[in-house]
């Protein structure tokens, strides 16, 4: 297509100083040919926009090439509309700032950036919004307790119509079963009235809230905006369209069964935290086997939780609750007792101070391991433990009551009421076993338990897929609301166990990624990571074998399939990572700014020195979410790094295409470096698996390298997050070493 | 530092001598102690104490009286004050330890030779309203008995009470009676019962 592409060469922030301005200008007019090409020593002020909307205005460009600073910064000041194209050039950080000034190599390095992303801009087209119809901003919370009531409320002060669905017959959830809830407010010190009435009544009265009780998701299809959402209730089906979903269905305790070794089962007189709720909400603190008054009672915490047999992880509400139990009991009778047994004691941010509360009103903490629970005289029951601050045994006796602080398992954990969250192996769908035979590329596919709680009529199984213990799988750090399938964000205690404080802190969290979630789709734009983003993947199907790579691969479950087998997408659930690009063994999808032949083109676009040179090539493919920013961060750092290497970004990993590294070898080029995220468990990657997937299909790169009669240590992966970003010159220098031991790349001149 | 072991059968929780400590002026802080071990790590005299102070608030909590009472603990104490200022609790532990030692004489668990100085030192200063070594010393002996002037010697203070003598350092006549020792001793004697009566 006929493009004009202008240069604009910033030679301030010490750009000017280090490098020869004007060769650059020579390679972008004469060598690259671009129509307009300019320099000023201050674009992103005032004057040096003005000077590129003239050119704009005047030459009719389409495409603008800001050579200069990093996208990280300044990127309002370079914003031109949705018809311009603005790639930036980064010279600042990634070559002034980070190696010798005045140096041949260096200069060379600023040179090649702009050839690579003049041979980019060549083929680069403004993406068009995916603009829906029918939109709706309407924000569905599913579960109608603590988080879900917040959610619902949040939503609705906000101006957004809410559709609220409760299985029970009444709002509440949890709430229903408490006696009295742990502060929620400061000094965090005193009891609190659950409050459950005037919480109902703010959702009754508010005119945004529509509440479905009694009521059943029998399925959810559709994706972000789109979603058509089947409710039951009472034998009849509503249908209603919502456009983002708050999951809060909560967490349900810990099944006691399971807690023989502490006494559960051996007496009445061992009973869970919400068996004493029970008790307590009746009125007199007594034993359930005959009535008597309790005046000692212990809490054994962890029960089940922090075991590795049970639940590995900590349930983080428990150690609250037993102390605001132990208060129950010392609101009835301040003189009664009260024990905790506790391995650590986590009463996370304000709750320390409830912590000193029970421990000023006299309920004593005792750091031990529970050895054995056993009945004592008149039936009371007897602890024994080992106490870990006293290196001794220890024992409570004449306990008339012992409570098990029996942990929470998330109600996305179960099948059919079968609880298969921990350790337990989900049968595999036999559509994504099938897929996984058929396909060589061993994709790890997310296991996804049948919860029955969205019925998601999505390809890619009914729920969201977990990552440990049944809980929805989110980026832990940079996203904690964000599940697996855009447009549904988990809340409270479903997405990782949690006490209230913590819940209604979350569910305003999803409530607001919800409604930016609508806002961005009613844009035709993605949520984050890539917020704003418009383009999105064109699939050639004409030239499509059905291999399902990209549907399987997808980590956000975007892509269904019509009949055919034929990838078929849901726009507003993309979240252009690309991961699908980096899939498919075709080549067949691209974006209108980001694709496979457009990278190709910049890596053929710089310089490989001659053999006798001795200038080796190291060819660099960094995720644009953590692995540039991190040598940004070396460059703000002044950090010097090797001047051989040519950086390439890329949106994630994933998009990683074999045929990029199949090409730079044959240039010539001595080495491919993949700079990304973290994987496994604990991943850092912005889109779950690019990091990790990029690896599995390095692991077969060296099939490629062996014809090529190269070795394959050439090419490696390495993980890098920003705050590793001094590693890099030691990263680099390590890996240019062996580069040189290994020589030249015989290809180097064909 | 002496065997921590505090006896062979398991431990039973009794509350009644928490009770009597949490009555005390500062006891009441012994029960917001969470178990952290600041308090041992930063005691200078930890090293010699029976227990640190850290267990000897978990030994208030589980009742064990004699422990607590006939430990060295609170006499090593040297009030430096760096556990207090750095209890992440704001425990003032060098208060609660005076209480201690206060509970200690009163309830007469005490045979240690800081004790005895403890109080021949408030008894010559009372009586005084300032302080005369040669006074001091006299009180000390006498109430530990003249085996104590054995240990003394055996400690080597011979040679530096001589030199402390020679030059002038401790008096040998006693000095002066302070002008309004009457009104010094019923401040302090009000300040007493003051402090009695807010323990209560």
């Amino acid at each position: 297509m006929a493009k004009k592409t202008g240069v604009f060469i910033c030679s301030g922030c010490g750009i000017g100083e280090s490098l020869d301005v004007d060769a650059l200008v020579k390679v972008a007019a004469k060598e690259c040919k671009a129509p307009v090409c300019k320099t000023n020593p201050f674009f992103c002020g005032a004057e040096g926009v003005e000077l590129i909307k003239q050119d704009i205005a005047a030459g009719e460009l389409d495409c603008i090439l800001v050579v200069g600073c990093s996208n990280r910064v300044n990127y309002n000041a370079f914003d031109f509309g949705p018809s311009v194209t603005v790639e930036r050039v980064n010279i600042r950080e990634q070559v002034a700032w980070s190696h010798e000034p005045n140096d041949e190599d260096t200069q060379a390095m600023a040179e090649d950036i702009i050839r690579m992303f003049m041979a980019k801009a060549k083929t680069v087209e403004a993406p068009v919004p995916y603009i829906v119809e029918d939109l709706s901003k309407t924000i569905m919370v599913v579960g109608g307790g603590m988080a879900g009531m917040t959610a619902a409320i949040e939503s609705a002060k906000a101006n957004y119509q809410v559709v609220l669905v409760e299985k029970e017959a009444s709002l509440g959830g949890w709430l229903n079963k408490l006696y009295k809830l742990a502060p929620l407010k400061t000094p965090f010190t005193s009891l609190e009235d659950t409050n459950l009435e005037a919480r109902i009544n703010e959702i009754n009265s508010n005119p945004n809230i529509k509440v479905y009780t009694s009521a059943n998701i029998e399925k959810t299809a559709g994706g972000p905006g789109l979603f058509d959402v089947t409710i039951k209730q009472n034998g009849s089906e509503i249908s209603e369209r919502v456009g983002a979903i708050v999951l809060a269905t909560g967490a349900v305790p810990y099944d006691p069964e399971k807690l023989g070794h502490l006494g559960f089962g051996t007496s009445p007189n061992v009973i869970t935290q919400s068996m004493f709720e029970e008790i307590a909400k009746k009125g007199t603190i007594a034993r359930p086997s005959d009535g008597k008054e309790v005046k000692k009672i212990a809490f054994i915490q962890c029960a089940g939780s922090r075991d590795a047999e049970r639940l590995p992880y900590c349930s983080a509400a428990c150690c609250v609750e037993s102390m605001k139990q132990a208060l129950y009991l010392k609101e009835q009778d301040s003189e009664a007792q009260a024990y905790v047994f506790y391995k650590d004691i986590r009463s996370s941010g304000q709750y320390e101070h409830f912590y000193k509360a029970a421990q000023t009103a006299g309920v004593i903490f005792v750091k031990g391991d529970v050895t054995g629970v056993s009945a004592g005289n008149g039936g009371t029951l007897v602890i024994e433990a080992d106490d870990i601050l006293m290196g001794e045994k220890t024992m409570a006796d004449e306990l008339d009551l012992i409570v098990l602080a029996n942990g929470m398992v998330p109600t996305t954990a179960f099948t059919e009421g079968a609880y298969v969250g921990c350790g337990v192996q989900v049968p595999e769908p036999e559509a994504g076993a099938e897929a996984a035979a058929a396909a060589d590329a061993p994709v790890p596919a997310a296991p996804i338990i049948k919860s029955n709680i969205l019925n998601l009529v999505y390809r890619q199984g009914p729920e969201l897929p977990d990552l440990k213990y049944g809980f929805p799988d989110s980026h832990y750090i940079c996203f904690p609301y964000e599940t697996r399938r855009t447009g549904i964000y988990a809340a409270g205690s479903v997405r990782r166990p949690m006490d209230m404080v913590q819940a209604i802190e979350d569910a305003t969290g999803a409530a607001l990624k919800a409604i930016q979630c609508v806002e961005m789709t009613a844009q035709g734009a993605a949520v984050h990571p890539r917020a704003g983003d418009t383009s999105l993947p064109d699939f050639q199907l004409n030239r499509c074998t059905q291999c399902k790579r990209c549907t399987d691969e997808c980590p956000f479950g975007a892509i269904n399939e019509d009949e055919k087998g034929n990838p078929l997408i849901n726009p507003t659930r993309c979240r252009r990572c690309s991961t699908c690009m980096g899939a498919c063994p075709e080549r067949i999808i691209s974006f209108k700014n980001y694709s496979v032949p457009m990278i190709g083109n910049m890596l053929k676009a710089f310089e490989v020195p001659e053999e006798d040179e001795e200038k080796p090539r190291i060819l660099i493919f960094a995720c644009e979410n953590d692995a540039i920013p991190a040598i940004d961060m070396a460059g703000i750092n002044r950090l010097q790094y090797n001047p051989w290497v040519r950086i390439i970004p890329v949106r994630c990993l994933g998009s990683l295409s074999l045929v990029w590294i199949n090409d730079a070898m044959s240039r010539g080029v001595d080495g491919v470096l993949l700079l990304g995220c973290k994987h496994g468990d604990d991943y850092q990657c912005h889109f779950m698996k690019g990091s990790e997937l990029a690896e599995i299909r390095l692991s077969k790169v060296s099939e490629t390298l062996d014809r090529l009669g190269l070795e394959s240590e050439r090419v490696q992966a390495k993980t890098i997050s920003i705050m590793d970003y001094e590693e890099i010159p030691k990263m680099l220098a390590e890996f240019m070493e062996k580069i040189e031991d290994l020589g030249p790349n015989p290809m180097k001149g064909f | 530092m002496v065997d921590n072991k505090i006896s062979s059968a398991p431990v039973k929780y009794d509350n009644s001598f928490a009770k009597e400590i949490y009555a005390l002026e500062n006891g009441h802080y012994a029960q917001i102690c969470m178990q952290c071990g600041m308090c041992a790590v930063s005691c200078a005299t930890h090293d010699i104490m029976d227990y640190s102070p850290r267990r000897l608030f978990n030994l208030v909590r589980v009742g064990k009286k004699e422990e607590v009472m006939r430990s060295n603990t609170m006499w090593m104490c040297t009030a430096c004050c760096m556990c207090k200022v750095r209890c992440p609790r704001g425990i003032p532990l060098v208060d609660v330890m005076h209480d201690l030692k206060a509970m200690a004489i009163k309830q007469g668990y005490v045979d240690y030779p800081h004790a005895a100085f403890h109080q021949a030192f408030w008894q010559e200063a009372f009586s005084r309203g300032r302080v005369f070594e040669g006074g001091i010393m006299a009180r000390f002996i006498l109430k530990r008995g003249l085996g104590e002037i054995k240990k003394l010697l055996a400690l080597g203070m011979k040679d530096m009470g001589m030199g402390m003598l020679k030059h002038g350092r401790v008096p040998l006549v006693p000095p002066r009676k302070i002008k309004g020792l009457k009104e010094l001793q019923q401040i302090i004697q009000r300040a007493q019962a003051l402090q009695e009566k807010e323990a209560k």
